[in-house]
């Protein structure tokens, strides 16, 4: 049964993942789906980390105690700043465990 | 070094320097990603899994966050049918990535295409997406470098959490999902090289707090949909030039 999940998970991830790559899929991108698509990057990775950042027990907390908005904030300044990733990821990491 | 050689050399060289530049560009990601591949690798042990099957569902599914909610499910007994369409929901943001990286990959080799198809997690796209704004054209070497080495990291964090074997008591309160807030900011702060850009991450943002607020479970692809269709939108309207 553990074999069975596992196999048809990878499965279904495998097909999500590969679908679009597949030629002979007829599908054809118009000129704006594609500069819609060109988008995916930014709104996919905001849409994961919002409800972590902004989110706590179901209510949006807004508050100085809310360490992972005050990490956040800082992430944005450090990468905005030194567009250095693993720098951003560190010293925002620093700040978040040293707040919690 | 003869003549007659220079051209091949130069060209695996340049693959090569590629790939390395893939594993560089995700490195930071790779070691965000380390707590979790723990996590995985003690949660699957915890759930109940052999150290055999634990490993496979790292290298076979390679998917974290569907991973743990699965492992979630399988210890409270959870049936197939709910853990696939699970699945389902939490990757369904995949067909996004593969339908914008069509145009570049589809008309690669079908070895090529699988086996980057098998790589792209979140992290590789966002990579692949930096790295075709830099140079203008998607350099398969640099997303291959990019995916293996992020496969190899998430693999072997797996295994240390598979031998550490324990179970992490009170794991929300750890704060691990920062790692994963921390990377992706510094993935999406340098891609707000337009307006549009930052539109499209402001409707998104609203979107799926307004979601998360009414518990919407395909409030992620909601979210990320109308994001897109904003910044494409404001182009539009505004006149921006893409």
């Amino acid at each position: 049964m553990i074999w069975l999940t596992i196999v048809s998970m990878a499965a279904l991830v495998f097909i999500s993942r590969y679908l679009f790559l597949e030629p002979r899929l007829p599908l054809r991108l118009n000129d704006n789906l594609q500069k819609v698509l060109a988008y995916a990057a930014p709104a996919v990775l905001t849409a994961i980390i919002t409800p972590i950042v902004w989110i706590s027990d179901h209510q949006i907390s807004l508050s100085i105690d809310n360490s992972y908005l005050v990490g956040t904030i800082f992430a944005c300044l450090l990468a905005y700043f030194t567009r250095n990733t693993l720098l951003t990821v560190l010293a925002s990491m620093a700040l978040f465990f040293s707040l919690m | 070094m003869t003549a007659l050689t220079t051209p091949t050399s130069t060209i695996s060289n340049t693959n090569k320097s590629e790939f390395w530049q893939g594993c560089l560009a995700i490195l930071p990601l790779s070691i965000a990603v380390i707590p979790w591949g723990i996590l995985a690798g003690s949660l699957a042990i915890d759930a109940g899994l052999s150290p055999l099957e634990s490993q496979a569902m790292s290298a076979i599914v390679f998917a974290g966050a569907a991973q743990l909610v699965a492992l979630g499910m399988i210890k409270t007994g959870a049936g197939l049918l709910s853990i696939l369409m699970t699945t389902l929901l939490i990757t369904s943001r995949h067909f996004l990535y593969s339908m914008a990286l069509r145009t570049s990959v589809s008309e690669l080799s079908r070895a090529w295409r699988v086996l980057l198809g098998f790589l792209l997690t979140d992290e590789l796209f966002a990579i692949m997406s930096h790295g075709k704004t830099q140079c203008h054209h998607l350099s398969r070497w640099y997303a291959l470098g990019g995916g293996v080495s992020f496969y190899l990291c998430w693999n072997l964090s797996s295994l240390v959490g598979i031998v550490a074997g324990q179970t992490v008591d009170n794991i929300e309160q750890l704060g691990l999902d920062f790692a994963i807030v921390a990377t992706f900011i510094a993935l999406i702060v340098p891609m707000i090289k337009r307006k549009s850009v930052l539109v499209c991450i402001g409707i998104s943002l609203a979107s799926a707090l307004l979601c998360e607020l009414f518990k919407l479970s395909v409030g992620l692809l909601i979210s990320a949909l109308l994001g897109m269709i904003a910044g494409h939108v404001f182009t539009k309207i505004s006149g921006e030039y893409q």
